[in-house]
């Protein structure tokens, strides 16, 4: 035991070694603390800004907040947009804010919905539809739309179709994309085929990948995503659930593990038994590097992944329409991607603020340079007249095959889309689906298990619904 | 005492092997944000020539500084609340015997094991309701309380001889004055360890800060590794390695710097 | 000690008192930020929620009963089991290696040091993306390396057999660093005296490791293992960004399933099920882990 002598020796030479020390962490949380009472009162400023936008007396401007899922190269293009918005005139100015993914952004806008928190545009992608238009958070554009005589008319009908629900639009088409299938023309030559004729049934593309397949090539891949598997559906003219695809009422009741199902798990379970089929992933960008690194001949991707699949591969590329089972007719393709939602319950003079802007995003113009530079349709079929987009398709003509694919749309309920507010949940199951499928799984039995988790997902939300 | 010379070459052979596993995936991310869309799916290693585009590209697409400065602050803030808020209670279990310590203790621990993710979205409403939603407050203040630094200390706290106590109740430290100029001074080492350990968690977090930010005004940088990849378009790799490597030469820095220090404390270490 | 006087009742209550406001900071914060938000999740466990995550419809233990018959949550289960199993202790023991060699005295020890704990410095977005770089598929290393040595290819991520153990992989690596120092920092506290009278006694290298290394270190060893064990049954960053839980639900950690059923579901019920029995699966390893683990421990 210490003597009490020694203890006090060892308590002054602690005060003596803390005194510097304890010195320095008090600066440094002093430092701190003002640090970050500064950066409050800064913050606060602008949030004050932000949340009372129309207040921005300086300018005398009108200032809204628009929250998009925009990243990357979509996130560059939009705010040279944006920018150019708010340089066009002087009313109003839009703050661009990205928001995570659409899931993410999505469950903040959930959470803020109906609060002075709420931006006054949002951009929610194409399977968050049916959820916004039941959230009674949004302004549907059909009113903007009547009051300022806007023409519709001038707009792609095909995409129009999607996001109007009983003859209303209730959100403005924006980044809109739909499958094709893209395939490599040198392997194509390679393997004694025509470069210009891509296969466009289900048994061409089975045994057109049957050729293709090297010891380093498989023939024909898809990227496991739930999208792809309902646009294989809706080109056969099959539904996604009951209820005219969730149209007229709300739906009970997958359908997708009907017969236009079974053809599309068929279709992958031959070709994945016969080893012409590569699994690439649930990610965008692995199937498109094993695409470019020559590791699959054919492959399915979204029309805004073609200009990234030209540029990055060292071959020549081919565009063509997605397969479709032999026995049926070719209905076409669903649009996919997002739309812009205006909020309730903002100032007049908001709303206003965010219809101009959805006005100014579907000029010529625009949708021009956001066709071009992120590979997105035009929502505006006028931009492609414009000078900078002739000169691009005449460059690569891949381009035009999807804006023809679009167009050759049967319009119909089947390509219209499905309209379910589960529909991320969906999408799940029938990601684990083809990955079981894949596996060896029966293609019945794994569709039925996706169909069943689909039921039970619109089951609750049926039951729990206000 | 001295170590034989086989043994040595031994030792910096398994030294220079492991370490080099260990640092290889930066090594080669290092490598990557160097090169081209196509030089990158080619599957090279090293790249043609070692061009900043792609740095300059990530500068320019975000607000990069502003969004280190946020992350520094928000990680300084945390590391600072956390040594405050934890010692105090870590204090308390040690050195003040009370009724029913071990069940709150225990309590404090079981905190440990509620997956964050279960309580994020009521905390997101409690932010909104506190109207702390794009502000510093709302990034720092929920972790601060941190059961794992509680914990940390009072393992520490533990092994401080009982003398002192004793020592300091007769030399007439009131209980504040022993905990502000005994304990946290001895307990040097475990701060430092807490404390990197409470700057780098929050420097690496993602979701929270995602959450209760709507603009870049308080965003840290992480949210912006997240927007440099596209989704549905093809990602720049060459761009996202070199935000990769951006964001974390800061944290590298810091601990290559806090080493020494780092090492100084934690070897100190319990009084013996 | 003959200062010691008996504590009167004012003095013991004093205790506590003082006590109390020490904890005052932690206790509001957990209370906020910890409990309030558990109990709602327990609160609405019992509930099926709306499209806005508002409790609509009590259905008492009908979540949990269709939790503990479903196949996809048994074989998360399972897969959390695994990952944990894989992770900790690989982990701690590569950790612990790593902390052995770079505990010697040599020169430029303190550059290797840096670089095992550099792993600490990386965040899990970092360091998944580049992992995702080294597993992928056609243009990865470590495919490459294998074709180049004549091996067959691997699926890593895409391959139910083969993606929960690259997740450990990655898993492992990111949290060598902090294990490491927190290894390294209690190696150094171990007396030399031990060792040179060890020496003295001419015990050899393994020896000393388990007779006096392994034990002095006990401390230290408990504290990692309790915070790997539970780091590990929280991970998230990694499945998200290297499988999002796939391929066939290989790796749908349950903290990945409760942020999938809470963020893209948003079934709020269900998902807070999850969430529930996921503490108490972590209460009853922490239980164990201090009751059998703590006996082991050798203060010093």
């Amino acid at each position: 035991m210490m003597s009490i002598k020694m203890k006090s020796g060892v308590l002054k030479r602690m005060r003596n070694l803390l005194k510097s020390s304890l010195f320095w962490i008090l600066i440094l949380s002093l430092a701190v603390l003002t640090a970050c009472t500064n950066s409050d009162s800064n913050t606060n400023d602008e949030k004050s800004n932000e949340d009372k936008p129309g207040t921005d007396e300086t300018a005398g401007k009108v200032s809204i907040e628009f929250w998009h899922a925009m990243s990357g190269t979509g996130q560059e293009s939009l705010d040279a947009i944006v920018e150019g918005f708010n340089e066009s005139q002087d009313k109003y100015e839009v703050k661009a804010e990205f928001q995570g993914t659409y899931e993410e952004s999505l469950t903040k806008l959930r959470s803020v919905g109906g609060t002075k928190d709420a931006p006054a545009i949002t951009q929610v992608f194409e399977v968050g539809t049916k959820y916004m238009i039941d959230s009674g958070y949004i302004e549907p554009v059909q009113s903007f739309i009547d009051k300022d005589n806007f023409d519709l008319s001038t707009l792609e009908q095909n995409i129009l179709n999607y996001y109007k629900v009983d003859g209303e639009l209730y959100s403005m088409p924006f980044n809109s994309s739909t499958p094709v299938m893209i395939y490599n023309k040198t392997a194509f030559e390679k393997a004694g085929l025509d470069p210009e004729k891509a296969p466009e049934t289900f048994s061409e593309v089975i045994a057109t990948a049957e050729k293709l397949k090297t010891d380093d090539m498989f023939g024909f891949s898809m990227l496991t995503y739930g999208w792809f598997f309902e646009q294989l559906v809706a080109t056969q003219g099959g539904l996604y659930v009951n209820e005219d695809n969730g149209r007229s009422g709300d739906a009970t009741e997958a359908l997708f593990n009907g017969p236009e199902g079974l053809n599309v798990f068929n279709f992958l379970d031959t070709m994945n038994k016969a080893g012409t089929f590569g699994n690439f992933g649930t990610n965008w960008d692995d199937i498109r590097a094993a695409f470019a690194s020559q590791k699959v001949a054919m492959y399915m991707d979204s029309s805004a992944g073609v200009a990234g699949a030209i540029a990055n591969a060292p071959f020549d590329v081919g565009v063509a329409y997605i397969p479709y089972a032999d026995e049926v007719q070719r209905n076409g393709v669903v649009i996919g991607g997002a739309s812009l939602w205006m909020s309730k319950g903002i100032a007049e003079n908001e709303q206003e603020a965010a219809w101009e802007f959805m006005k100014y995003m579907t000029t010529p113009e625009v949708q021009a340079k956001w066709h071009l530079d992120t590979g997105y349709f035009a929502i505006n079929p006028k931009a492609y007249d414009e000078e900078n987009v002739k000169e691009k398709w005449a460059e690569f003509p891949q381009f035009k095959v999807t804006v023809e694919q679009l167009q050759d749309t049967v319009p119909g309920i089947a390509t219209q889309g499905a309209l379910i507010s589960v529909f991320p949940e969906s999408r799940q199951q029938i990601v684990t689906a083809l990955e079981d499928l894949y596996q060896g799984a029966d293609p019945q039995e794994v569709l039925d298990q996706a169909a069943e988790g689909t039921n039970r997902a619109m089951e609750i939300a049926n039951k729990t619904k206000k | 005492m001295t170590i034989s010379l086989p043994k040595k070459i031994w030792i910096y052979f398994l030294l220079t092997v492991t370490s080099l596993l260990v640092f290889f995936p930066v090594l080669y991310a290092f490598m990557i944000s160097f090169m081209t869309g196509p030089e990158i799916l080619q599957g090279k290693f090293f790249p043609q020539s070692f061009s900043l585009d792609n740095y300059f590209k990530v500068f320019d697409r975000l607000p990069l500084v502003k969004y280190l400065v946020n992350s520094f602050v928000v990680s300084v803030g945390v590391m600072f609340g956390q040594l405050l808020v934890c010692s105090l209670a870590a204090y308390a279990f040690v050195f003040m015997p009370f009724k029913g310590r071990d069940f709150i203790f225990f309590v404090f621990i079981s905190t440990m094991m509620i997956p964050w993710e279960a309580t994020m979205i009521p905390n997101f409403f409690t932010i909104q309701k506190l109207d702390w939603l794009n502000t510093y407050q709302g990034l720092t203040i929920p972790f601060f309380a941190l059961a794992f630094g509680t914990f940390l200390l009072r393992q520490h706290f533990k092994t401080i001889p009982k003398e002192l106590h004793e020592a300091s109740q007769i030399a007439g430290l009131s209980r504040f004055a022993f905990f502000w100029r005994v304990i946290l001074p001895v307990s040097k080492t475990s701060l430092v360890t807490l404390g990197a350990y409470g700057f780098l968690t929050t420097w690496n977090m993602y979701l929270w800060p995602l959450l209760i930010t709507t603009n870049s005004s308080v965003r840290t940088v992480q949210i912006g590794l997240k927007q440099l990849q596209s989704q549905e378009m093809s990602t720049d790799w060459g761009v996202v390695m070199a935000g990769v490597i951006v964001v974390i030469i800061p944290t590298l820095l810091l601990l290559f710097l806090g080493q020494k220090q780092l090492q100084k404390g934690l070897s100190q270490g319990a009084l013996k | 000690m003959n200062t010691h006087v008996k504590p009167g009742i004012w003095r013991r209550t004093g205790n506590a008192r003082t006590a109390f406001l020490y904890l005052l900071p932690s206790v509001i914060l957990f209370s906020v930020f910890v409990f309030y938000p558990m109990f709602r999740t327990i609160y609405l466990s019992f509930f099926l929620t709306n499209q806005n995550g508002e409790a609509a419809l009590h259905v008492g233990f009908e979540n949990f009963a269709y939790l503990l018959e479903s196949s996809a949550f048994l074989n998360s289960m399972k897969a959390t089991v695994l990952f944990v199993l894989y992770t900790v202790p690989i982990g701690i023991i590569i950790a612990l290696f790593f902390a052995l060699l770079a505990n010697e005295k040599l020169k430029g020890i303190g550059f290797f040091r840096t670089v095992y704990s550099s792993t600490m410095g990386i965040s899990v977005a970092a360091s998944s993306v580049i992992w995702l770089f080294l597993f992928h598929p056609s243009v990865g290393v470590f495919n490459r390396v294998l074709s180049v040595l004549n091996f067959p290819q691997i699926q890593w991520l895409l391959d139910p057999e083969w993606a929960l153990i690259s997740v450990s992989i990655s898993t492992i690596w990111m949290n060598t660093g902090f294990s490491f120092l927190i290894l390294l920092g209690g190696l150094q506290n171990i007396d030399e005296h031990l060792y040179e009278s060890s020496r003295i006694d001419g015990a050899g290298y393994f020896y000393r490791l388990r007779r006096i290394t392994i034990p002095m270190l006990s401390p230290t060893l408990f504290f990692i293992i309790t915070i790997s064990l539970i780091n590990a049954f929280q991970s998230f960053g990694q499945i998200d960004i290297l499988t999002k839980g796939g391929p066939s639900q290989s790796t749908n950690l349950i903290v990945y399933s409760i942020y999938r059923e809470a963020f893209i579901n948003y079934q709020f019920g269900t998902a807070s099920a999850q969430a529930v029995i996921l503490f108490i699966i972590i209460l009853i390893v922490t239980i164990l882990q201090f009751k059998f683990g703590e006996r082991k421990v050798h203060y010093q």
